[in-house]
């Protein structure tokens, strides 16, 4: 403890900024960690409660299997009664609609999962059926009487005060039979069955649902609770199947909590990325602590020789060391557990952005509180372990005679062997690619280490290559000096590999994140102005007629108008299983006019692709169905229309991230005929050449705005509000690549303040000789400069192999067809990067060589 | 004609809260092609006046005037330059940069210039041979004896013909017969360059080979010795012992 107290104590204190620099490595690691993992959980599990809260007691919903959204009749409920085992048979009617004198919104809300208009969700309840489903927390006022009759209402108490609606008030909403009023006769707290709709919701007595809304007798969710409240599995399973027995194939019976399945499953293609990112965090960080270590080992060479020869031990040098890990370890996670805390907090805020969806308060849990610190002590453990056993082979008569010169490692000089041996498998594992689907990505994640490590290892043997090709260049720069500089990379070539791999990781990281976006954005952008091609975007709380696309049509200034309408359908796999699918149908002629389609590869004909869709019967499919399922031109996919499952001909791959690129596309009349379906979700307005966006805007709101409680936004709003979420997306993976970047500079600034330590001496010479100080920061510099140079260009060289596992990770995971776009001035900015980190971060070490003292100096023997 | 001129040198070093006076007023003249030795017990000032007179420190008092330029006062970049076309330094330890051969070690200060190496061709070859090295040109300094990095060292100080070349212990680090070797060395540039050379050591045997020996002690020049060309290596020895025995009693 005494010798701890003296030696290592003492040495943290005299390099407490190295200490610190070191420890901020693990302390961003591990928070990093923490947070992105609780952050995925709160993620998930705020999904998944959802859907339980909002289903309550619930365990079986029967829904028509028509996709028309007309509902079904109310005489099944009798059928349903004849089961036992069912509690409560819970009958509602879902309707659509908005406060009739609303301002009408600007905005839309745009989320990773789709776009929300922002209008009020209804459910026609029974109201004393519905309490024992659902659990509402009234918060104000009443529940619902038993009077189905009744014209009242009860809201979300969060709705309630943004819309300055208290308990007593009439309320007008929007019916197709003109605005009808309603009296709020309470509030209920927004969770539980509160939380639906993100809050924009409320319940009214089922009957004055199917009055005011048309839709007398008829029903679009019956929800079921069981005898037994807590059903094993195996129990529901057989009650769904009895069910769906009894009631027969026009209705589908199905599990509530199913639902968030599928929105929780989108979220993995985003957390795949971030997991992935967290891994090279810690990576990043592990390393600077090599580095930081393998530093001071260097600096201490002569201490521990001094050590060893008045009798210390081997083990009791790398005990020190040792000893000085764990306290960083322990220090460096302790922080990073608190930082990713609060790291986590903002995660979510970030998530709730991304998702358009709130997360329940983030709650990081002991255990993995727990993992991340422990795992944070050991990566500390395992990057001191190297420098720590060269610490303890150091032989005292060599660290005497010669001031901090040690014996070059094995590794040093064999290590390329295994360099080779790394980049090759890693490369076979990339080719050959032996593990598709799920492993190939885990295996994907070893090959990110393997090409880092393999690459690292190969510098010591290369660097006096590196060195002559880019001597010239430095002598250009620099002049004469930058040709000393530039010589002194091969003096160190353990301390230089370092530094260049320090930048490298750097470089890489901030080519594959720039590679990743570009890529995405570059599809993303593409498929979002055919996506919202046109001018003008025109949505409704309400549902649209078809006939109002006309009159818009109709008015001056307007060049075209297509309707659009997206509805779920079941789609049988050709994997057997039943997913349900997006269908996006469309007026074809109309949308060729107002946008274009986006077809992926060239494997069609465009025109003739069109003509064929609007033959009917026939479907465009989604790059990402086409590359999940194996799906190509000529195939059929099998999907559920009016008169049962029906296949429908691919006419056509096109590039559509709706949905998540689940989705199909198809001509209005096959959407008429197969799913009877006659409304318009979405207008998409083309104006005419030479005319005012927002003049014809202006001339559709002031004739339909009112009268079809039409949003109407500027597509330009829209694609603005995207590109922001997108950036919003992406802004957490540039925060990873800044860490490596602030790390790769770390480790410049570390290796160089080491030479400059070390060449005191030599620098003094130079001075006295006649070298001026701006000669020597040019020589300082130059040194950094090549180093910059070759981490640059390795970096360039890994992070596009490693952009690309991670596109083939994303694709074999997600379906995402994505091109990779490696934007040419990306190589340029990112070699540029490396050279201008490496010459900021050189600058102190350049100053300080500046300032040593000649006289000092000569005499530092 | 006098190449260099201390007048009044004094200087003073803070030493805590003491003021230590390391030269106390010295005063001399060196001539053109003459061979100075200085010599003293440790902590005469011997060293801090060879800073002094290379231009690497100022004086507190008094100037130190090179080739008819006054060193007192001179910026930093001034005192660079001048140390980069008047003064040759040789060091106790070598102090060769070990990446470069020794060839381009002994080029080092035309480099540092940003002069054409190639119009040095000349005086590299006769400076390799001067110090027996022609054949060992291309080699870094971790394949060549202590002796011959020295003599690496000379060379690079010869090289730009410096006004004087001033040596700190040369052979401080050397055996003795390699000792031998390089003050002989330094008496050639001396007796065939016409090169002025000062050196400072407390190795009488290398003090033997000066034309003048210049006496320190505790900051004063306390004795000089100036003996005739013509006097045996040994008997100049013996009078340079003897002073030094003199000094230190």
């Amino acid at each position: 403890m005494r010798l701890t107290r003296l030696l290592t104590f003492r040495s943290i204190r005299s390099r407490s900024l190295r200490f610190l620099l070191s420890a901020f490595g693990i302390v961003l690691g591990v928070a990093g960690l923490l947070a992105i993992r609780s952050t995925n959980q709160a993620a998930l599990g705020s999904i998944s409660t959802l859907f339980q809260n909002t289903s309550g007691l619930a365990k079986l919903t029967v829904t028509s299997s028509a996709v028309d959204e007309a509902g079904f009749s109310e005489d099944i409920l009798s059928s349903i009664q004849k089961l036992d085992k069912i509690k409560v048979i819970d009958p509602m009617v879902t309707i659509r609609t908005d406060l009739a004198d609303k301002e009408r919104s600007q905005e839309l809300d745009i989320g990773l999962f789709g776009t929300s208009d922002g209008g009020l969700l209804l459910h026609g309840v029974v109201p004393a059926l519905e309490q024992m489903t659902r659990n509402y927390k009234l918060v104000n006022g009443r529940f619902l009487s038993d009077d189905l009759k009744e014209r009242e209402i009860v809201l979300v108490e969060t709705y309630a005060e943004d819309e300055e609606i208290v308990v007593g008030d009439l309320i007008k909403i929007i019916t197709p039979n003109g605005d009808k009023e309603l009296k709020v006769v309470g509030l209920i707290a927004r969770d539980g069955p509160g939380q639906t709709n993100n809050g924009s919701f409320g319940v009214i007595p089922i009957q004055a649902a199917q009055e005011m809304f048309n839709r007398s007798d008829n029903l679009d969710q019956i929800d079921i609770v069981p005898e037994n409240s807590n059903p094993s599995t195996a129990e529901l399973s057989a009650l769904r199947v009895e069910l769906q027995e009894r009631i027969g194939k026009e209705y589908s019976v199905t599990y509530p909590s199913g639902q968030g399945e599928r929105m929780t499953q989108m979220l993995q293609n985003y957390q795949i990325g971030l997991n992935f990112m967290s891994g090279i965090a810690l990576f990043v960080g592990a390393f600077l602590i090599y580095n930081a270590f393998a530093m001071t080992v260097i600096e201490r060479t002569r201490e521990f020789g001094v050590l060893r020869t008045i009798g210390m031990s081997r083990s009791q040098v790398m005990g020190q060391v040792f000893i000085e890990a764990s306290m960083l370890g322990v220090i460096g996670a302790g922080l990073g557990v608190v930082l990713g805390i609060f790291l986590a907090r903002g995660l979510t805020r970030l998530m709730e952005v991304i998702l358009n969806q709130q997360i329940d308060n983030v709650l990081v849990s002991s255990p993995d509180i727990m993992f991340s610190f422990l795992l944070g002590i050991g990566i500390t453990f395992l990057a001191a372990g190297l420098p720590a056993i060269q610490a303890g082979r150091i032989s005292p008569i060599e660290a005497l005679r010669v001031r901090g010169k040690s014996k070059e490692g094995w590794i040093i000089r064999y290590g390329w062997i295994i360099g080779i041996l790394l980049l090759g498998g890693s490369v076979f594992l990339l080719v050959l690619n032996p593990f598709p689907y799920d492993v190939q990505f885990r295996l994907g994640s070893i090959t990110v280490f393997g090409l880092f490590t393999g690459a690292t290892l190969l510098i010591p043997v290369t660097v006096g290559v590196w060195e002559i090709m880019v001597r010239p260049l430095m002598k250009w720069i620099y002049g004469a000096s930058g040709s000393l500089g530039s010589r002194n990379v091969r003096r160190s070539r353990s301390r230089t590999t370092l530094t260049v791999a320090a930048l490298m990781v750097g470089v890489a990281m901030v080519i594959m994140v720039r590679g990743m976006t570009e890529s995405f954005s570059g599809d993303l952008k593409t498929w979002i102005n055919a996506y919202l091609g046109g001018d003008i975007y025109v949505t409704s709380t309400v549902r649209l007629r078809n006939d109002v696309g006309n009159r818009i049509q109709s008015l001056d200034g307007v060049a075209a108008v297509t309707p659009i309408r997206y509805f779920n359908v079941d789609w049988k796999t050709p994997t057997g299983e039943t997913e349900t699918i997006n269908f996006m149908a469309m007026d074809v002629t109309a949308y060729t006019q107002v946008t274009d389609f986006v077809f992926s590869g060239n494997t069609v004909d465009p025109q003739q692709a069109i003509e064929n869709l609007k033959k009917g019967q026939t479907v465009f499919i989604s790059s990402v169905l086409a590359e999940k399922y194996g799906l190509s031109l000529g195939n059929t996919v099998s999907l559920k229309s009016r008169g049962g499952y029906k296949d429908f001909l691919v006419v056509g791959i096109v590039v559509d991230f709706y949905n998540q690129g689940l989705v199909v596309q198809g001509d209005w009349e096959t959407m008429r005929r197969y799913f009877n379906i006659r409304d318009a979700s979405t207008f998409l307005v083309k104006v005419d050449e030479g005319q005012s966006v927002e003049q014809v805007q202006g001339v559709i709101d002031d004739l339909y705005g009112k009268r079809y409680h039409l949003n109407l936004i500027s597509n330009e709003t829209i694609r603005k509000s995207v590109v922001t979420l997108m950036d919003q997306a992406f802004s957490m993976f540039d925060v990873m690549a800044l860490i490596s970047i602030v790390v790769g500079s770390l480790g410049v600034i570390n290796t160089l303040t080491m030479s400059v330590i070390e060449r005191t001496q030599e620098i003094g010479m130079l001075r006295a000789i006649g070298t001026t100080r701006g000669q020597i920061i040019k020589m300082v510099l130059a040194e950094a400069a090549l180093m910059g140079v070759i981490g640059g260009i390795l970096g360039l060289g890994t992070g596009i192999v490693l952009a690309r596992i991670l596109f083939i990770g994303m694709t074999t995971m997600s379906g995402y067809q994505l091109t990779f776009v490696l934007p040419p001035e990306a190589i340029g900015i990112s070699l540029v990067m490396a050279l201008v980190i490496s010459q900021i971060a050189a600058i102190p070490p350049a100053i300080r060589a500046a300032r040593v003292r000649i006289l000092e100096a000569v005499q530092y023997e | 004609m006098s190449v260099l001129e201390a007048k009044e040198v004094r200087k003073q070093y803070k030493m805590g809260e003491h003021l230590v006076n390391a030269l106390d007023g010295v005063d001399f003249q060196v001539e053109k092609g003459e061979f100075v030795a200085i010599m003293g017990p440790s902590g005469s000032g011997k060293s801090t006046l060879l800073h002094l007179l290379g231009g690497l420190d100022g004086p507190t008092e008094g100037n130190i005037i090179l080739a008819g330029q006054p060193l007192a006062r001179l910026s930093e970049r001034k005192a660079t330059l001048v140390r980069r076309h008047n003064v040759g330094f040789v060091f106790q330890f070598f102090n060769l940069l070990p990446t470069l051969s020794a060839e381009e070690n002994i080029l080092l200060p035309v480099i540092i210039d940003g002069k054409d190496q190639r119009k040095y061709k000349e005086r590299l070859n006769s400076l390799l041979e001067l110090v027996g090295l022609t054949d060992r040109r291309h080699h870094k300094p971790d394949q060549l004896s202590g002796g011959e990095q020295q003599r690496v060292a000379i060379a690079r100080a010869l090289v730009t013909e410096p006004a004087i070349l001033l040596a700190d212990e040369p052979t401080g680090n050397l055996d003795s017969k390699t000792g031998t070797l390089i003050m002989e060395l330094l008496n050639r540039s001396c007796n065939e360059l016409d090169q002025t050379v000062i050196v400072v050591t407390h190795d009488a045997k290398a003090a033997a080979y000066a034309d003048r020996v210049i006496f320190l002690r505790d900051g004063v020049i306390v004795e000089e010795l100036k003996p005739p060309k013509s006097m045996p290596l040994a008997e100049r020895l013996r009078g340079i012992m003897g002073t030094m025995e003199k000094l230190e009693a």
